[in-house]
């Protein structure tokens, strides 16, 4: 487990296997859930890298920026992208990042470690519903 | 309802999606993409690829916003999220190719696994 006294902080090495194979799962579920990748990757990156919370949720946020780039082209040249719906809900999504951004740059490790594993299981079970 | 109302609602929901995007690093597709297929009824295809058309300005807004503060290392998550871009090129295409019914259960179960751990984790974290 993680010694929450000496989180890891970021490394610039450019080839880390196991950031790449945590993009990599990321970007999948990605593309076949139409998600950010970041319900994997930030467990990954803090029960697997070693991340502190914190950090692991901006990794995550910045690597969802060239996955999501690459999902948006391949779902957009098969025609499935809805322009009005997503202009709409980009609006207030904008405005709420900044906001949410702004609260995790303030919020500890044990808070953003219940809110992240709350939302999960409120996830999955919302999944096992739909199902 | 009246379409004013209902961008209204889009407007609304796009915000506190990107609230929870922002706190929990995560791009907010899985609360959008439910969002779109159960409460306006689009298909889950066109539902997916709104959803990731939203998540691209939610998360580079965060990401900035979070740069600023000096949280995280952006470089390093813009390398290992390039390798991940080609991923979700093939995750994409995938899931355009299939309906993909049995994989949700994988994923829930997944999900509720790895979300009991954080909790446990979070707990028997030490108030600083």
């Amino acid at each position: 487990m993680q010694d929450a006294g000496e989180p890891r902080i970021a490394r610039a090495r450019f080839l880390d296997p196991q950031l790449l194979a945590i993009g990599l799962a990321g970007g999948v579920l990605s593309g076949l859930l139409g998600v950010g990748g970041g319900i994997v990757m930030v467990p990954l990156l803090v029960i697997w890298a070693g991340y502190a919370q914190r950090d692991a949720h901006a990794m995550s946020l910045g690597a969802i920026v060239p996955i999501s780039v690459a999902g948006v082209l391949t779902y957009g040249i098969a025609g499935q992208v809805r322009l009005p719906e997503a202009i709409a809900l980009a609006v207030g999504a904008v405005g709420g990042a900044r906001v949410g951004a702004g609260l995790l740059s303030r919020l500890g490790d044990r808070p953003l470690k219940l809110a992240f594993g709350s939302f999960l299981i409120a996830v999955a079970v919302l999944m096992a519903v739909r199902h | 309802m009246s379409s004013a109302l209902l961008l209204a609602g889009f407007v609304a929901f796009g915000a506190v999606t990107g609230v929870a995007a922002g706190v929990l690093g995560v791009g907010g597709g899985v609360l959008m993409v439910p969002f779109l297929t159960l409460v306006t009824g689009m298909p889950q295809h066109a539902a997916e690829a709104t959803s990731l058309l939203v998540v691209l300005p939610t998360a580079a807004v965060a990401s900035l916003v979070l740069q600023r503060r000096g949280i995280g290392d952006l470089g390093v998550a813009l390398r290992f999220g390039v390798v991940g871009a080609a991923g979700a090129a093939g995750g994409a295409l995938l899931a355009l190719a299939l309906p993909g019914r049995s994989l949700r259960v994988v994923f829930a179960v997944f999900l509720a696994l790895v979300g009991l751990r954080l909790v446990r984790d979070g707990l028997h974290t030490e108030r600083p």
